[in-house]
This record gives C-alpha cells, sequence and structure tokens, in this order.
C-alpha cells in the first residue's frame, strides 16, 4: 500500500467531499432559518397555521429520509399536470429535501427551547413595555437558542453522515467515489480514506459547536 | 388627581371566582401594602392593574386613564400607553439571564423609548450606584446573589420612570438574611415619593413603609386602614385570625 496509490485514490475522494460539504452547507443554512420560521407557526394562535406547522413536522419526522429524497429527484416529475415544471437538477432536487427534512427536525428542537423558557421572561418583557416582535428577538431567541445549540450540534453531525444518501439518488460524492475504487482495486483502503474525512468533516462541526457553547454561555 | 382606581373588579377561573368587587383607591405617592393569606387573590389583583391578566368585570383607572371600564378593556395602543405609566417587580426576579446586569437596565430604554445611548447609559449608571449595585455592572444575574437580582429588578423598572410601581411579593424567594436589603431600596423609594402598591408577606415591613394596609380575603377586599388600625386595632375576625393577633 504506497502512498501514491493513497494520493491516487484521495483525489477523486476529496472532490466528492466537496459535493458533500456543498450540500452540508446548503441545508444547514437554509434549514435552521426555515426551522425557525416553522416554529414561529407552530406557535402561532392562528390555528390553522400552527396546525400545517405541527402536521408538516409530522410528516416529515415520520418518514424516511431516504424516501424522501426519492420523492424530490425522481417523484415530483411525476406528477400530474405540475410534474413538467418541476424537473431539476437532481442535485438542487436532493438539496431541497434535505433542507425540508432538517427544517423540520430544527423546528422541533427549537419548540423544544421555546417551552423550555418560564414565562416570566415573557412577562418581564411585556411590563417593560416590549412588543411581541422586540421581545422575541431580544429576550426570547437568544435563551431558546443557548437551549438548543447541543441538540443542534448533533442533528448537524449527523447531516453530515446523512450526505451519503446522496448515493442513493447517484449523485456523485465522497462514497460513491470510495465505492468505485473498492470495487476497481479490491482493497477496502477507500472505505477507510472515506472514513477518516467524515470524520475529520464532524470534528470542524463539533469544535466548531464547541466553540459556540462557550460564546453563547452567560455568567 | 388618584393615581389607581378600581372598582367592581371581578375575576373568574372557570366557576370560581377568584376576585369579586374590589375597590380601591390610591393617591400620587401613597404606599399600600396588600396582605392575606395565600390563594387570596392579591397576585391577580396586581396583575390586573398592569394587564398580566384581564379582569371580567368593573373597572381600572390609572391617572385618570380607563384601562377597563365596566369589563370592557380600551384599544390595544391605549392599553400599551396606560400601561407604561406602570413597573413591576416579581417574586422571582425575571432578570434576562442572557444580558448582564447593566443590559438587563438598558434594554427596554433602547427598544422601547429609543432615547439616546448616552443619556440611558449615564442613568443605569446612576440606578445602579442608587441600589448599590455599581460594581455589578458588567455581571450576568447567574453571579448575583437572590438580594443583589432583586434589586437590580427595581432598578430595571426604574428605568423606565415609572408613576407607579407595583410589588409581587419581592422579598419571598429571597433567604431571610437577604430580605433587608432589598426592603431598604424600596423604603428608600416610599421616602421619595413614588406610588407603590405592595403585596407582602412581611407584616413589620408593611406597618413600617406603607400609607395604607389592605387585608385580602377569599378574593374581596376584607378590610382597610392605617397600619396602626390594621394591626393594632383590626375589626374583623379573620383579620385577628390571620394575623394571629
Ligand atoms: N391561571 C389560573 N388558573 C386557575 N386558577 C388560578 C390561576 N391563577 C390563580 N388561580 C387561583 O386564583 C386564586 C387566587 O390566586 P392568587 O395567585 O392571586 O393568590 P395570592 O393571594 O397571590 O396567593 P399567594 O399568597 O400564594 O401568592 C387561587 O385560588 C388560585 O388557585
Ligand atoms: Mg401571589
Amino acid at each position: 500500500m504506497s502512498l501514491d496509490y493513497l494520493m491516487d485514490i484521495a483525489r477523486p475522494m476529496l472532490e466528492g467531499a466537496q459535493t458533500t460539504i456543498i450540500l452540508f452547507l446548503i441545508a444547514i443554512l437554509l434549514s435552521i432559518p426555515l426551522g425557525y420560521c416553522i416554529t414561529l407557526l407552530a406557535n402561532s394562535s392562528i390555528r390553522i397555521l400552527s396546525w400545517l406547522a405541527h402536521t408538516f413536522i409530522y410528516v416529515i419526522r415520520g418518514t424516511p429520509l431516504l424516501l424522501q429524497l426519492l420523492f424530490f429527484c425522481f417523484g415530483l416529475p411525476m406528477l400530474p399536470v405540475i410534474g413538467e415544471y418541476l424537473v431539476m437538477d437532481r442535485f438542487m432536487a436532493a438539496c431541497l429535501g434535505f433542507v425540508i427534512n432538517y427544517a423540520a427536525y430544527f423546528a422541533e428542537i427549537f419548540r423544544g427551547g421555546l417551552l423550555s423558557i418560564d414565562k416570566g421572561q415573557h412577562e418581564a418583557a411585556k411590563v417593560l413595555g416590549l412588543n411581541k416582535w422586540q421581545t422575541m428577538r431580544k429576550v426570547i431567541l437568544p435563551q431558546m437558542t443557548r437551549v438548543a445549540l447541543p441538540a443542534m450540534a448533533n442533528e448537524s453531525i449527523t447531516l453530515v453522515k446523512d450526505t451519503a444518501l446522496l448515493y442513493a439518488v447517484a449523485v456523485p460524492e465522497l462514497l460513491h467515489y470510495a465505492q468505485t475504487a473498492v470495487n476497481r482495486d479490491f482493497t477496502i483502503m477507500p472505505f477507510v480514506v472515506a472514513g477518516v474525512i467524515y470524520l475529520l468533516m464532524t470534528l470542524v462541526l463539533t469544535l466548531f459547536f464547541k466553540a459556540l457553547e462557550r460564546r453563547f454561555k452567560y455568567e | 388627581m388618584t393615581m389607581i382606581e378600581v372598582s367592581d373588579m371581578k375575576k373568574t377561573y372557570g366557576s370560581v371566582d377568584v376576585l369579586q368587587k374590589v375597590r380601591f383607591t390610591v393617591e400620587p405617592g401613597e404606599v399600600v401594602a396588600v396582605i392575606g393569606p395565600s390563594g387570596s387573590g392579591k397576585s391577580t389583583m396586581l396583575r390586573s392593574l398592569i394587564h398580566l391578566e384581564e379582569i371580567d368585570g368593573g373597572s381600572i383607572r390609572i391617572g385618570g386613564e380607563s384601562l377597563v371600564e365596566d369589563g370592557r378593556y380600551a384599544a390595544p395602543s391605549v392599553i400599551r400607553q396606560i400601561t407604561s405609566r406602570m413597573g413591576m417587580v416579581f417574586q422571582h426576579f425575571n432578570l434576562f439571564p442572557h444580558l448582564t446586569v447593566q443590559q438587563n437596565l438598558e434594554l427596554a430604554p433602547k427598544m422601547v423609548k429609543r432615547e439616546n445611548a448616552a443619556l440611558i447609559r449615564s442613568r443605569s449608571t446612576e440606578l445602579l450606584a442608587k441600589v448599590g449595585l455599581a460594581d455589578k455592572a458588567g455581571a450576568h444575574p447567574a453571579k448575583l446573589s437572590g438580594g443583589q437580582k432583586q434589586r437590580v429588578a427595581i432598578a430595571r423598572a426604574l428605568m423606565m420612570s415609572p408613576d407607579i410601581l407595583l410589588f409581587d411579593e419581592p422579598t419571598s424567594a429571597l433567604d431571610p438574611e437577604l430580605t433587608g436589603e432589598v426592603l431598604q431600596v424600596i423604603k428608600q423609594l416610599a421616602s421619595e415619593k413614588i406610588t407603590m402598591v405592595i403585596v407582602t408577606h412581611e407584616m413589620n415591613f408593611a406597618r413600617d413603609v406603607a400609607d395604607r394596609v389592605i387585608f385580602m380575603d377569599n378574593g374581596e377586599i376584607a378590610e382597610s386602614g392605617t397600619p396602626e388600625q390594621i394591626f393594632g386595632n383590626p375589626q374583623l375576625e379573620r383579620t385577628r385570625a390571620f394575623l394571629k393577633l
């Protein structure tokens, strides 16, 4: 097992890792704000909005992510009438699936964070004259984010690993290139390399969230 | 002009009347202590004044303006404007844990009144000194003792320059040795003629600081009068029983 061989297989795999990272970034950057919005809807006093948000969370969390990905990549274009307008690049379709799936999970995490905040916080803000929006932004969201951070870190690490599901909708990524090399060369080394790359990514994330948690610790 | 005017205040939870026919007035600069057994409706009455609870009947006027008239509430903007004349201090402080002491004081003036930052800073510094916590400006609430937290909460309420301050058992969550420092601050405010309504279990303090004492029982005002009358010569048997005279 030469160093040259390692370099040889690592190059396409790092390229694949790029796809993984891009998917990760798109998914995390869009699903967190979307998750916030869904949480707000779920807590809305308008019944139908709250019902819709809860139903959305229930459906997404109650079905496999793989099924959702297959639906977005191959199912959407088969819908009657509107299907033909929904043909998109498979990577984009997969991104959409990931964003929607993770938004539901983040929404559930934020909802838990919201429930953990004492009602005295709302009351104190109210008697000081803050309106609902100011209270949310300046009092509730910062506290809720802190409560939610550990669960968000978990979810983000799961997302890194879930990107491997791209394999199933035939978008070439890290795992795809590893599998190709294994089949070609009859060695498991590419799997080991893939594992190390995933580990590096989750390590960076873990450190990032640790730093964030320190920053949000108030005392 | 009368500061607080309450008449026929009524509040029900389900089929239970927790407040009925509550009527009283508070004059400017007056300090009123509210005492009574647990569950008698003291908190509900106080919270209704600042619209943390909605009453089901009766009227509340603050500085002559109607918050609610015969059970009908004013428009939301009017309610906001009327309640902005009052501040409230809670039993459990309800400080914002993610903000420093000084930020706790400055949040509302910045967000609500949009005053000049330098002006806000000088007032918050001044008020922290007044409650004896000048050295804690940069600390987070988690680092403070209960007594210090409550003094911060009082300073935070004062930042909005309220005409009326409401206290709901401000010392009940404190260790006995820490109540003194909080009561001292409230006494100081009393001497400055800020109108205050204080729900309290501290009878000595009530006797000391209040111009008038209201004894509540079973959702109504059973008896009210000067501290001398209520503590020295209560008219009702249940007042005597409560005070264990
Ligand atoms: N949200 C609520 N739902 C139902 N009942 C309530 C609610 N809040 C208060 N009550 C009832 O209203 C009555 C008055 O409560 P309140 O908290 O005003 O009493 P209190 O005099 O402040 O008592 P304490 O000295 O224990 O603080 C009690 O019987 C209480 O059980
Ligand atoms: Mg109470």
